[in-house]
Formats: C-alpha cells, structure tokens, sequence
C-alpha cells in the first residue's frame, strides 16, 4: 500500500491542476492577450482595440525605427553586461572570499544581502542623493579634494553609468547567496585532498570551485540575463521620463512609458513581448554556451 | 481511496482560496438604489444641514451605514492643504464610524497616469478630488454629473456658484471645487538686493526681466531655478500666455491653423532662449522638479515659478523666509504682468461605480458635502480662491508671510486665465513635456513638438 503512493501519480496532478488554473488565468491568457493586443490599436488600458493596427505588424516596424527603443536596448545591454560581470562577478568573488574565512561569515552574509531586502525606490532616493550635482555626497567628497566645479553624474554619458551602478550594487547579495549556497555544497573533503596534493588557493579555485560552482553560475546568468531585460523601479525613480534628454531609457522603463504615459498600449505590448523574447533567446544561448555539467 | 479524496478536498481548498479575492465587493454592484429611498433623505437632511454650517466635529454621529471609502485627492506632502484634508476626512470618519481609504499623491504626469489607468481598469476610488479640465475627460463617462446628484440630493454642491468653476469638455460639472489655485513668481530678494537687481513688480516687462537674468548670471547666480526634464509646465504657460491674453491663452488651437498655433511655438521659443542664455540651472537637463525647488529654497537660485501650494513648503524649508516673496511673471505683448494663471481647476467628484451602490453613495455624497462646507473650504481656499456663494472668512493669521504674499498679488490681478495645458491629455503632452530637453536641444524644432502635441489633442477629441 505504501508504495502505491509513488506508482499512481493522480493525486499529484489534482495537486497540480489549481497552481496550473492560476497560471492558465494570471500569466498565460494575459500573454497571449498580450500578443493580440500588439496588432491592434489600444489608447488606454482597459480600453478595447480599436481594430487592427496597419499594417498589423507596424508595432514591431516601430520597434526598430524608434531611436528611443535603440537607446533602452542598447543601454539594456550595457546593464545586462553589468549585471553579468559586476554583479555575478563580484558576487563570486566575495562568496569564495566569505566561504574561506572562519569568523565573521554570517555576518558578511547578512550584510551583503541586506540591500535586497531593501525597497528599491528607497535605494533610488539614496543613490539620489549620493550623485546629487548640488551637495551630493560625491560632489562634496570631490569639493573636499580640490575639484573646483561640480560634475553633474546625470548628465550625457556618465547618466548611463549613474544608473547601472546603483542596479548592480543592489542585486550582487542576491548572487552572492545563490554562490555562498553552491559552495556549501563543495565538500570539504576535497579542498582537503587537493591541499595535501599541493594544490595552491588559486588552483583550488581553478579546478576545484569553479568546475563544481559551474551549473550554480549558469543559473546566476540565465537570472541575471532575464532580470536585466526587466529592471525598472530603480532606474525609473532615478532617471524618470529617459531623463536627461531620453538618454537613460531601458526596455523595461521604456515599455512602461509607453503604455502609462503615452497610452500607446499596443506598442507597450510589443515592446513587452520584445522583452520576453529576448530573455528566452539570450537565457538559451547562454545555457548552450556553458552546457551544464554533472561532475 | 482516502487519499484521493483528501487530495480532491485539499486540492478543492486551495482554489477557492485563491479565488477567494475575485469576488465582488459592494463597490462593485451595479444595481442602483431608489433616488430617494428613506435612509437617503435621512442622509440628504443631515448632510444637507452641514453643507452651510458647521464642519463635521467631534462626538458627532451619523445615520449612515458605516462604510469603507476609497479617497484619491492631490493634497500630500508638503502641500498646505494636506494636513486639513486629513484632519477633515479624520473628522468625517469619527462622524460616521466609516474608514477612509486615502491614497493622495502630488500631483504629477505620472500620478495623473496612475490614476487614468485606475478608472481603465475599474480600480477607481469612490469620490476623487482630482482636475476637472482635460485630465479628466478620458472616464468622464466613470464620474457622477453634479446634476445628477443633486436630484436625488438637493443640497449637494447648493452653497457653491458653479458659474465660477470651468465645465468639463462635455459641458457638465463633476467637481464641487474646494480651492482654486494662482501661479506666480516666487523670489529670492536677498539674492536680488546682493546683485542690485529689482524684485520684478507689476511694472516690469518680459524684457527687462530677461536682463535682470542675465545680470544675475553674470554675477554667478542660478536666475531660475526650473527642471527642463520633469516640470516645464509653469514656464510653459507664462512663456505662451506672453504671446496670447487671458481670453485666449487655454483655447486648444488647430495643428492644421499656423496662425492658431504660433503663439506656443513663439513661447517654446522662448523658453529655448532662456535655456541657450543659461538661465537655468547648470543641470536643468538632468533634475527633476523637487530639485528644482530645494535649490531655490537654498537660496542658490534668484526666480522660481510654482502654484500656491508651494508657498507654505518654501516658508518652511528656508533659513531666513523673510528673504522670499512672490510677484507676477512679467509680461509682454497683449498679456499685462499682472494677468496671471489661475482659477478652478479640480474639485471632488463622485465616481459612476460609487453612486451605483446604495451605501457608498450615500456615504460618497454625505463625505463631499462635509469637506466642501463653507468653514472648511474658507480653511483650504485660504490664501487662493473659492467658489462659495457667501464669500470665505479667512483669518490671516493662519498663514505666513509668503502665503498672504501670493494672496495679494492674486487679489490685484488684472485677469485670470486658465492653464492651457488644463486642455490637453496627458499623452498629448508628450511631444511637449517629455521632450524639452530635445527642444532646447536643437533636435526638434518646438514647431514640429508644437504640431504633434496638437495633433494629438485633435485625435483624442476624435476617438
């Protein structure tokens, strides 16, 4: 009797059927609602299509003629390079750093998650406040060494810049968990084979962290791909309407424009779909180009 | 067996309680009540009683079905008017043992967005003080005429003149108006005194102020404090208002009509002339409003432009308040200095899905015409206008030195215009707002942003 439990799978899929209802309901209706909505003309949310848009594919011409979506994709990239190397990178780093001390461990754990659990628009307001032209923390630091005119972080290039910093600073305690917890998982007893064979501390990380920690990297980078094509709190407090001169548009920012502040709905949703379908494509060919391994 | 049938009921559990939240609220009935069912006019009477007398007080009860109320209004944070609307609601809730559900913001485009797509997506609340112009004429169809509620409840809105207060684009009013608003110069005087620049007065023309901006700068001193990237809407209006007069300045004209449209594009011009001059800040460009305004409460920049509201939060904010004032934006052409931007602009209404349930409704009406009784509109009016049929009794020592500065200077206006972008959807303002830093810029020629906001306007009247 106590193995029919594991042979007749039905009570599973009655388990299953409620959280699939809500998917069906709360996710997938609305996305390919969402596709649908993106052929037709919609002036409002809420509002029905106005018929089909002409040519009925014209959101996705737009996409590419539009120099404000070239902006937030280009800067989507930059932050998606950001997010890969500055936050999965620095995260690596201060998880095998933490991983190897024997005091002070929990604590730098605790520390370096705690800008998660911090909202983001209250992040935003702080990082406001640090890059501030006038009286900013920066600008005081720079006064206080000499620097004779203020130096506006908002402006021209250096905005791009402004805002992936205070991203990535945000999510590398999130990376950093994932790591500590995949390095948890490395016995100990082969750090300790490895070192009796004279393995040096850099060799230890060569071939013994990284080849272990690689199927926990590749999900850090599926997740780091995905969550840079979506961020918008943050900048958006920031930086709001692309500001300064629709320089700081991302697509996440950008699709919100779209459909709140200038009702185009129908362009809001193809942009969104942009964004979908970039996260599948880039989180595959990144899952292809490092291949999970079983060791 | 037994497993099935736990896993069936634990499965079955889990469903209805996640569609436990999609079930409908009394918000949400559609039946309407009888117009003058017996607790209406109960509720008509009383209310009826306060709406000349007395604000509700406390120890007061009511007769009305204690309810949950969802309120939107744009007084929040440093506006003056904040803390009265909750001291007011406050009082109305003790009256009524109903709760309040207050979810105020400052108003901006984004705010204005927020709650557009509210009324698209039948999250509205149920009584709104919100603007009456062209920011709500996307749910117009969503609000209760304020004729229609004064069939069933005569006395609603009764010690208002509504010919004060501009009809919605469909001709109707929604808003019983509680203030109205002035707009106008606010200055640093002591940064003037130091450069050994007038305070413009009622005098002082475009030009001359121009020049005494100029000579600020050249003294190293910001002349204007202003954000070209999230807030241009007061110079927006001043710097056409200088190209049009008070019978003109907020008719929407025809993209298709040059000489109808010129003026704003000779206003945008302008504003782009200031930009090229430096007048504003370094990083105009890349602030946003409320940076704007610290640095002029800081005293770094000598002019900023802001409505009433502003009054109290820069007496507030600055070291020494006796060194601000506030005058008119000079003028120039047909526009006199001393005709200015004001007037009725918001007011609370009654949302569709609110009236259409009997308790909300009696409670929505009953909340409205207690927080536009004469005491505590002369209270939010204070130091700009009203609509009361028995003018307000303001006492002046209730406000500062800023705030019956702006009294005054409103009271001596030659004309009152209302705000042109009042007229224009939010989206439609777009081309305009959203990218000044363009115009300014050089990448669009304010013609063409002109144009395409109108353009825009056109087609949201169409659809």
């Amino acid at each position: 009797m106590g193995s029919m439990i594991y042979k007749n799978k039905k009570p599973l899929l009655i388990f299953l059927i409620p959280a699939f209802a809500f998917m069906v309901v709360f996710l997938y209706y609305p996305f390919f609602l969402n596709i649908w909505n993106s052929f037709h003309v919609i002036k409002g949310l809420g509002q029905s299509a106005k018929g089909w848009n002409d040519p009925w594919y014209s959101n996705y011409l737009k996409i590419f003629t539009d120099p404000k979506m070239r902006t937030a994709m280009v800067n989507t990239l930059w932050m998606m390079l950001a997010t890969l190397i500055g936050q999965v990178g620095i995260a690596l780093l201060l998880a095998m750093m933490v991983d190897n001390i024997k005091r002070g461990a929990k604590l730098f754990r605790v520390l370096y998650f705690l800008p998660i659990v911090i909202s983001a628009t209250a992040l935003a307001l702080l990082f406001n406040l640090i890059f501030l032209y006038d009286t900013g923390m920066l600008n005081q630091i720079r006064m206080a060494f000499g620097a004779n005119e203020l130096l506006d972080f908002k402006k021209g290039s250096l905005a791009v810049l402004t805002m992936i910093i205070p991203v990535t600073w945000q999510y590398v305690g999130f990376y950093f968990i994932i790591l500590v917890t995949g390095l948890n998982n490395i016995s100990p007893d082969i750090y300790e084979a490895a070192s009796i064979d004279g393995a040096t501390k850099l060799q230890r990380v060569r071939f013994i962290t990284l080849p272990l920690l690689h199927n926990v990297i590749c999900t850090c980078i599926t997740l780091a791909i995905t969550g840079a094509l979506k961020v918008f709190d943050l900048p958006y407090t920031m930086f709001p309407n692309g500001m300064p001169n629709n320089k700081t548009w991302l697509t996440g920012t950008y699709m919100y424009y779209q459909t709140i502040s200038t009702k185009d709905v129908d362009y809001g949703s193809a942009i969104a779909l942009v964004i979908v379908v970039l996260g599948v494509v880039l989180s595959q060919i990144a899952n292809h180009a490092l291949k999970e391994k079983d060791y | 067996m037994k497993r099935k049938g736990l896993a069936l009921t634990m499965a079955m559990a889990m469903g209805v309680s996640m569609l436990a939240g999609c079930g409908s609220t009394p918000a949400d009935a559609t039946t309407a009540a009888p117009a003058t069912s017996p607790k209406t006019e109960a509720a008509t009477t009383k209310a009826g009683n306060d709406s000349t007398t007395e604000a509700p007080t406390e120890g007061q009860t009511s007769a009305l079905t204690p309810v949950k109320l969802s309120v939107f209004s744009t007084y929040a944070g440093n506006d003056a008017n904040a803390r009265l609307f909750q001291d007011a609601y406050k009082a109305w809730e003790k009256k009524t043992g109903s709760t309040v559900y207050d979810s105020s913001a400052i108003s901006d485009e984004t705010v204005k967005a927020r709650v557009t797509a509210d009324f698209e997506s039948g999250a509205e609340p149920d009584v709104l003080m919100y603007f009456t112009g062209a920011d709500a004429d996307s749910f117009l169809d969503k609000l209760v005429p304020v004729s229609e509620i004064q069939k069933a409840y005569p006395e609603y809105a009764s010690n208002m003149d509504m010919t004060k207060v501009p009809a919605s684009s469909d001709g109707n009013h929604y808003g019983v108006p509680v203030n109205g608003y002035w707009e106008g110069l606010f200055v640093n005087t002591k940064l003037l005194k130091d450069a050994g620049v007038d305070v413009p007065d009622e005098n002082t023309t475009w030009e001359e102020f121009i020049k005494d901006c100029e000579t600020l700068k050249e003294k190293g001193i910001t002349p204007i404090s202003a954000s070209l990237a999230t807030e241009i809407h007061y110079w927006f209006e001043f710097c056409i208002f200088n190209h049009r007069d008070v019978q003109t300045q907020n008719v929407i004209p025809s993209p298709d009509n040059k000489d109808d449209y010129l003026p704003l594009v000779e206003g945008i011009t302008d504003m782009k002339e200031m930009y090229e001059k430096g007048l504003f800040p370094e990083n105009t460009l890349s602030m946003d409003g409320k940076e704007a305004k610290q640095l002029f409460i800081d005293g770094k920049a000598a002019f900023y432009c802001d409505g009433n509201w502003a009054a109290q939060s820069i007496f507030e904010g600055a070291e020494n308040p006796e060194d601000f004032t506030v005058t008119y934006v000079p003028g120039e052409g047909n526009r006199k200095s001393t005709d200015i931007i004001a007037g009725m602009s918001s007011g609370y209404m009654i949302t569709r899905k609110a009236w259409e349930d009997p308790e909300i409704r009696e409670a929505a009406v009953d909340f409205v015409m207690s927080m536009t009784t004469d005491d505590v509109v002369a209270k939010f009016a204070g130091v700009s206008t009203d609509a009361l049929k028995t003018p307000a009794k303001i006492d002046k020592s209730q406000y500062n030195a800023l705030q019956l500065s702006g009294k005054d200077m409103a009271s001596k206006a030659t004309g009152l215009a209302l705000a042109l972008q009042d007229g224009i959807p939010t989206e439609a303002r777009v081309p305009v707002f959203d990218n000044m830093a363009a115009i300014v810029s050089g990448e669009v020629t304010p013609e063409e942003a002109v144009v395409e906001m109108l353009t825009l306007v056109a087609e949201s009247k169409t659809e």
